[in-house]
């Protein structure tokens, strides 16, 4: 071979090699620095503000938005307690609450966190020209009253139960935000008019590099548990099998991922350690009784029964998530969670598989068996469209395994599953027979009069409450009971009327309860704080206490 | 030849708009882009309605085209459906790098391996290198993407359990921390190594299915063998005038590739979480922004002219029995 060729040759090997050599020694080193965490994030956040609806994402909050604190905190229990202050019902007519912030709450560039700044994030939330993700609550103040530097007091037009849920929201710095646009400020920052990261949190934003990564460090102005943490840095990795492999290449420390079934290769892997809890998205099954449906026996309560019988739910949460979270208990109350001890009633309990009631419903009511084993009555098979967002592979594989039980008591469910961007709207329109969905709820029952509660429609012809009871499903007692909830101040009066509209509605089964879908922690056992909050908190609930070890 | 980019960038315009319009109404079609907003029990009416007043969306679809149109021309293509205080063209100006990265490095290394190998495989047909070349073509071909994507993430990942040393990054642009120069460099290739590796393997085939051809058609010819027959070195004869003829349909072919490419590819970055025009594209989709939909779009096809112009002109140029007008 030519020698200019043979040297040309050598020098590119030799390049290569300490190019891999370089990067391996660069690599060795890459580990995740003393008092910092990398952690990977499945999604990223479409922009910072949580407070508006394009940005409103869980991630949002459990990212960026640990800078922001709010009075109250969701726990892992599911108790709201107080974090950045405190509030008393002060008077129930008219319903009156003092808010009290903690005296040591400050902002990052050292401007003390008043009422001033709540009295403001109250104006900015009720601001019709934001577009908001939600106003729940904040919509019922009449009045704020400042009664000193760290309190005051709010008068509403009605008594609010689920008030902490409501004060679980950020305080926004009157000082830094007063005057500008909140649907355009604070998407990539949240900087103050000078320039510097605001945060009243654990941590503050250091960088926000759009489609990789947010890097939070310690906010030293925080007013709890001084954070141990130099630093986390967030990076997107919307991918679960690239997350899959990231933490188990070390190159992330953390991932919270749904759950899905390849998650399963990370259990049994050294280094790690998983935790797995029900969460609070609501799995189960709308059985639309209104004119849209293609089934009429779908309006008959006794159908809906059948139906809730043929099912063995028990095996179906069993087949979906043995290698995920094997004691995932199967969920039989609409309003409660099963975290919710106390409040947790198993109402939906009764509809175990039970072929023989199936039999005995439908004989009950002159229906015969075809030969193809559905049931037919007056002439209406039972056969009804089973629908859920497609590409959901759990939902897609519940959706297979509900056929074949149904199919041996009788019941024909026909699979209609959609994208979202087309499912969503057509239950919303009653156009559909059963869907397979999840509400995504807070652990409080607030808003359920909303799911389960007559529509209720203005002089303009608008839906005003029930609007998102796409099932036509119209109980005037289920109806009474959730809207008295929603201004019962006594928790045991409340908790009382959410399970007796619970209790009915296990006996009209607009719904099927199926799971609640489990959260799903996995970091590295050098970790120390790390605990899962399976509640909308998410598992940054506790950054303060994050430790390497 | 002036005449004739001049025409070509003509004709391209109505190119554009058809496709434009083309796409406009696929996504706009999909159905509401807010339906899951909407089904939010908790979300206001009055957020929905300004929403749908600042996107135009209660308006048909020839009107919110119209719509598009002007602040694509005017502002840039505009801002994102859901987040006003963004604007789709600095979303762009920082994907389009990105992307731009991963394909000149998959397909500089693509080109030169995928030429030397057609190159040997011709010089030595029906060899056992040319039968194993012709084969890995083939199952390079039949490679599908994603799965030889995440097949490279877990060997890589292997590796690290097993022996401790990080050779590339299975995920990601870059790491934290890496500053400037020569260690951002570094980085950024260990990065981008495995996604320019899953890239290559098709374009390696193709390369030398077409070099090969192409070689095998150039030294059989006469001048060829009048080269040899007046005493040229074999590896003359091969390299300079040969090859160079040679060359001819695939850097024309690697012109083209590199167009379409420049729209990113979707389910290499999608794996790798690669900030770049597919990701930006396939997320946009599935969240039914057609203004951020289109943006891609626009780029996307004015890099696809650009390159088959480019091609063009490089086929004239480098065969001189080719003239343009």
């Amino acid at each position: 071979m030519h020698r200019r060729s043979l040297r040309l040759a050598l020098g590119v090997l030799v390049a290569a090699t300490g190019l891999i050599i370089a990067g391996a020694a660069g690599g060795v080193s890459q580990k995740a620095n003393a008092g910092s965490v990398v952690f990977g994030a499945e999604q990223e956040p479409p922009c910072l503000n949580g407070f508006l609806e394009g940005c409103n994402n869980t991630w949002t909050s459990w990212t960026a938005a640990i800078a922001l604190a709010s009075p109250y905190i969701v726990m892992p229990d599911f108790s709201i307690r107080p974090y950045m202050g405190s509030a008393k019902l002060l008077k129930k007519k008219p319903f009156t609450l003092r808010v009290v912030l903690n005296k040591k709450a400050k902002w990052s560039d050292g401007k003390a966190l008043t009422a001033n700044d709540l009295i403001f994030t109250w104006h900015e939330i009720m601001n019709p020209n934001y577009e908001l993700a939600g106003r729940a609550g904040w919509e019922l103040i009449k009045s704020a009253k400042r009664n000193n530097a760290r309190t005051v007091t709010f008068t509403f037009s009605k008594a609010y139960a689920p008030w902490k849920v409501m004060l679980a929201t950020s305080i926004l710095p009157q000082h830094a935000l007063q005057g500008e646009n909140f649907n355009e400020v604070w998407n990539t920052n949240y900087k103050n008019k000078q320039g510097q990261e605001m945060a009243s949190g654990p941590f503050k934003i250091q960088s926000y590099t759009k489609g990789q990564s947010i890097v939070m460090v310690r906010n030293s102005s925080f007013f709890g548990h001084r954070p141990a943490l130099d630093k986390i840095t967030f990076v997107f990795r919307t991918n679960t099998d690239t997350e899959i492999q990231a933490i188990r290449g070390g190159e992330v420390d953390a991932i919270y991922p749904q759950p899905q079934l390849q998650l399963a290769a990370l259990r049994g892997q050294a280094g790690l350690r998983i935790q797995s809890n029900a969460g609070t998205t609501i799995e189960h099954l709308d059985l639309n009784s209104g004119a849209g449906n293609s089934n009429p026996l779908l309006g008959q309560r006794w159908f809906r029964q059948a139906i809730a019988y043929s099912l063995d739910r028990r095996a179906m949460v069993r087949q979906l998530f043995r290698t995920l979270n094997p004691s995932l208990p199967v969920l039989q109350n609409l309003t409660y969670t099963t975290n919710q001890r106390g409040l947790y009633k198993a109402h939906f309990q009764r509809y175990t598989r039970n072929v023989a009631k199936v039999t005995a419903l439908f004989k009950a009511h002159n229906c015969t068996k075809g030969g193809d084993g559905i049931y037919s009555c007056g002439g209406q098979r039972a056969s009804v469209r089973l629908g859920t967002t497609a590409g959901n592979k759990l939902r897609e594989l519940a959706v297979e395994i509900m056929q074949a039980q149904a199919k041996s008591a009788g019941i024909e469910f026909r699979p209609d599953s959609q994208p979202s961007s087309l499912f969503f709207p057509r239950i919303a329109d009653n156009k559909y027979d059963i869907a397979l969905f999840a509400w995504v709820g807070t652990g409080d029952p607030a808003g359920q009069r909303d799911i389960y509660g007559c529509p209720t429609k203005n002089a303009q012809g608008d839906v005003i409450k029930g609007g998102s009871n796409w099932k036509s499903y119209c109980n005037k007692n289920v109806t009474r009971l959730l809207e008295a909830s929603d201004s019962a101040l006594s928790a045991k009066t409340r908790a009382a009327e959410v399970n007796g509209a619970d209790a009915i509605m296990a006996t009209d089964v607009p719904s099927i309860p199926l799971y609640q879908k489990p959260t799903y922690f996995v970091f590295k056992t050098k970790l120390g704080g790390f605990k899962d909050n399976p509640t909308l908190q998410g598992p940054t609930w506790n950054t303060e206490r994050w430790t390497t070890r | 030849m002036i005449t004739f980019v001049i025409r070509r960038v003509l004709y391209s315009i109505p190119v554009l708009f058809a496709a434009s319009v083309l796409i406009f109404v696929s996504v706009t079609a999909i159905g509401d882009p807010l339906a899951t907003l909407k089904v939010n029990p908790l979300l206001s009416k009055v957020t929905v309605q300004r929403i749908e007043e600042r996107k135009h969306l209660n308006e048909s679809i020839p009107v919110q085209y119209g719509y598009w149109v002007k602040d694509a021309l005017t502002n840039k293509f505009g801002t994102p459906l859901l987040q006003p205080g963004n604007r789709i063209w600095d979303d762009l100006r920082r994907v389009i790098p990105h992307t731009l990265q991963l394909v000149l490095l998959a397909e500089i290394l693509a080109l030169l391996i995928g030429v030397g190998i057609g190159v040997y495989s011709a010089i030595r047909q029906y060899s056992a290198f040319d039968y194993s070349a012709t084969t890995l073509s083939f199952l390079g071909f039949a490679m599908p993407v994603f799965w030889l994507a995440l097949m490279l993430q877990v060997l890589f990942t292997n590796i690290f359990l097993k022996w401790n040393v990080r050779i590339f990054y299975t995920s990601g642009l870059s790491s934290e921390d890496t500053g400037g120069g020569i260690h951002f460099v570094v980085d950024r290739l260990q990065h981008l190594a495995i996604p320019a590796m899953t890239l290559m393997v098709i374009s390696i085939a193709t390369y030398s299915r077409f070099m090969r051809a192409s070689m095998l058609e150039v030294i059989n010819s006469d001048y060829v063998r009048t080269a040899r027959a007046k005493g040229l070195m074999e590896r003359k004869v091969t390299l300079k005038h040969a090859l160079r003829n040679a060359l001819i349909p695939v850097v024309t072919v690697s012109a083209l590739n590199f167009g379409a490419l420049i729209g990113g590819a979707v389910i290499t970055e999608t794996i790798f979480q690669l900030d770049g025009m597919g990701n930006y594209f396939i997320s946009n989709l599935f969240s039914q922004d057609a203004y951020a939909v289109m943006a891609w779009l626009m780029v996307t096809a004015t890099a696809v002219i650009l390159f088959n112009l480019i091609a063009d002109i490089a086929y004239g140029y480098l065969d001189p029995r080719i003239r343009y007008d």
